[in-house]
């Protein structure tokens, strides 16, 4: 549904966000609403990229093949599912001895919607990826994470559609390691009026009728358009993001507006 | 802007002349606010507050639409059930989007009746909630009602099930659509077809002789691609003539309370309306099709 009405073009947007989130190897991330795995998807093969690439410019340092995996060889299994602190919290992690002192990366998907999580799972599995994300429910305005616990928080395609965003940048602030980035993807406005023009009349006449075509659901496509509409535009909401305390506030149009990357700094 | 006018000038055209053929949906202009949480989302009664202009929904499920939107349905509705005639909502939309007309003068046919008037003013419905099904299977065998009964329990269907009428844009003709759309089964007890590709064509070349609908007609002419050649050779032999002499010779049925006549026997009623048996294919001819019927 997503690529009938982007024409793929979301998958490039997704891309991009990636490109700007750029994540070393060892960064916490936390997608929020993130329930397909999209971005989580995306930053694990970043990151897997980016260790390759530190193989092949240092052959002689130690490392491990799959950091993404935790060390469980030496201590008992753990039959239980670690819960999200336990995770972030690990003795394996606080263990920097010894020459490889990078902590592992890890990923987080938190959303409300326990049948997203579920579809994300499936897709996990099909990629191979089930054992590098942590799923969990839980509500973006009232986050089931400690303070100060992530290293990076990303927000893709939900904000707009949580009740209280001024809440959910709070909590955001909440979660995030002092120096910890905030980064949102999400529609926006277009500010050239030509394809302004253009993009209202794609949104109105045509996303309805695509939603009654493939999902037979003229309703919610309908509630899409409006909801891009009704929601901030890209000056207004960096300003709530600054409210929420982050600093070094930016933000990059894609596709002249019809989407935005906000990001901001917890310094 | 002068300067360039040439080249914008199809371009300003086309934003021009779009509202007239865009009908509603023209322009959105969002609130303006400050503090962005005050937003609330004002759904009123459809959620379709759009600009200046909103057309009110005229009955319940009633989706305004615009002349461009009801053309893309055309052919989006129209590929989809081709591709996957499963979606039968699809055949619905289809329907709905293209039958402006044919219902005007079907509607026009009832007006001139006395019982189709009855029918336009009392709006019967036809579902679980208004005709008892275990009372039609406690009728006897060879009445319309309980070959109606046993007709869905063999094909596994239901009266409820039937997509609500979203884009006829005139309140009367939406009940005109939904009557035909419920009295559908009905036909295919009439006229004795299942609810396999073959039956469904060949109650649609009925009704495209009947009711006129665009929708009934091309699904008669485009259904039959998704049959073997056996069932083509079937339908242009046997069924479609039969669906086509039936369908001028039956009394107008949206003119008929089909579903107050459920105690009578059903070759009495078929007598009454005009409408013929299902013509018999013979076995010895059924094998030979392929290498002498075939031209």
């Amino acid at each position: 549904m997503n690529d009938a009405m982007s024409l793929g073009v979301h998958r490039l947007w997704k891309d991009r966000f990636m490109q700007v989130l750029d994540p070393l190897p060892g960064t916490r991330l936390l997608d929020v609403a993130g329930g397909t795995g999209d971005i989580a998807f995306r930053f694990i093969n970043w990151i897997k990229e980016k260790e390759l690439q530190q193989k092949k410019a240092s052959p002689g340092a130690e490392f491990r093949l799959n950091p993404l995996e935790t060390d469980d060889s030496e201590s008992a299994p753990d039959l239980e599912f670690p819960s999200a602190e336990d995770y972030l919290y690990s003795e394996q992690r606080e263990d920097t001895t010894g020459t490889d002192d990078r902590k592992d990366s890890k990923v987080i998907i938190c959303d409300i919607n326990q049948s997203m999580l579920e579809v994300g799972k499936e897709r996990a599995k099909k990629l191979g990826l089930e054992d590098d994300v942590v799923w969990v429910t839980g509500n973006a305005e009232e986050l089931p994470f400690p303070d100060n616990s992530v290293d990076a928080y990303t927000i893709a395609f939900g904000i707009r559609n949580v009740t209280h965003i001024e809440k959910v940048l709070c909590e955001a602030y909440r979660v995030l390691t002092p120096g910890g980035r905030f980064l949102c993807l999400e529609f926006s406005q277009v500010s050239n009026p030509l394809l302004s023009s253009v993009y209202d009349l794609y949104s109105f006449q045509v996303i309805p009728v695509l939603g009654e075509l493939i999902a037979s659901d003229w309703k919610s496509y309908q509630y899409l358009v409006e909801s891009i509409r009704k929601f901030p535009n890209q000056e207004e909401f960096a300003e709530m993001i600054r409210e929420a305390g982050f600093r070094m506030v930016s933000y990059e149009n894609l596709t002249s507006g019809v989407a935005a990357i906000h990001s901001g700094f917890k310094i | 802007m002068a300067a360039h006018s040439r080249v914008f000038l199809p371009f300003r055209f086309a934003i021009l002349k779009t509202p007239q053929i865009l009908g509603v949906h023209t322009r959105f202009i969002p609130p303006q606010a400050e503090n962005c949480s005050r937003i609330s989302y004002n759904h009123g009664d459809r959620g379709t507050s759009n600009g200046e202009e909103w057309t009110p929904p005229l009955y319940r499920e009633h989706q305004p639409t615009s002349l461009f939107q009801k053309a893309l349905l055309t052919v989006g509705s129209a590929a989809v059930a081709i591709t996957n005639p499963h979606r039968h909502d699809m055949i619905a939309v289809l329907g709905e989007t293209t039958g402006y007309y044919a219902l005007i003068r079907i509607r026009d046919q009832m007006k001139a009746d006395p019982v189709g008037q009855q029918i336009l003013s009392e709006r019967p419905r036809i579902n679980t909630r208004t005709i008892d099904l275990e009372e039609l299977r406690a009728l006897p065998e060879g009445t319309f009602g309980k070959e109606y009964v046993n007709w869905l329990d063999r094909n596994d269907v239901t009266p409820d099930s039937r997509a609500p009428v979203k884009f006829v844009d005139d309140e009367e003709l939406a009940y005109v659509i939904r009557r035909y759309r419920e009295i559908h089964d009905l036909f295919h007890t009439l006229l004795g077809m299942p609810t396999n590709m073959l039956g469904e064509c060949t109650v649609k070349m009925f009704e495209a002789v009947h009711t006129g609908l665009p929708m009934c007609a091309m699904g008669a002419v485009f259904g039959p691609i998704r049959l073997s050649s056996k069932q083509r050779w079937k339908l242009r032999n046997y069924y479609f003539p039969w669906a086509v002499k039936a369908g001028y010779s039956a009394k107008c049925l949206m003119n008929v309370y089909l579903e107050r006549r459920f105690h009578e026997p059903l070759e009495e009623l078929k007598a009454d309306l005009n409408i013929p048996s299902p013509p018999h294919i013979p076995k010895s001819t059924d094998n030979n099709n392929t290498r002498l019927n075939r031209r």
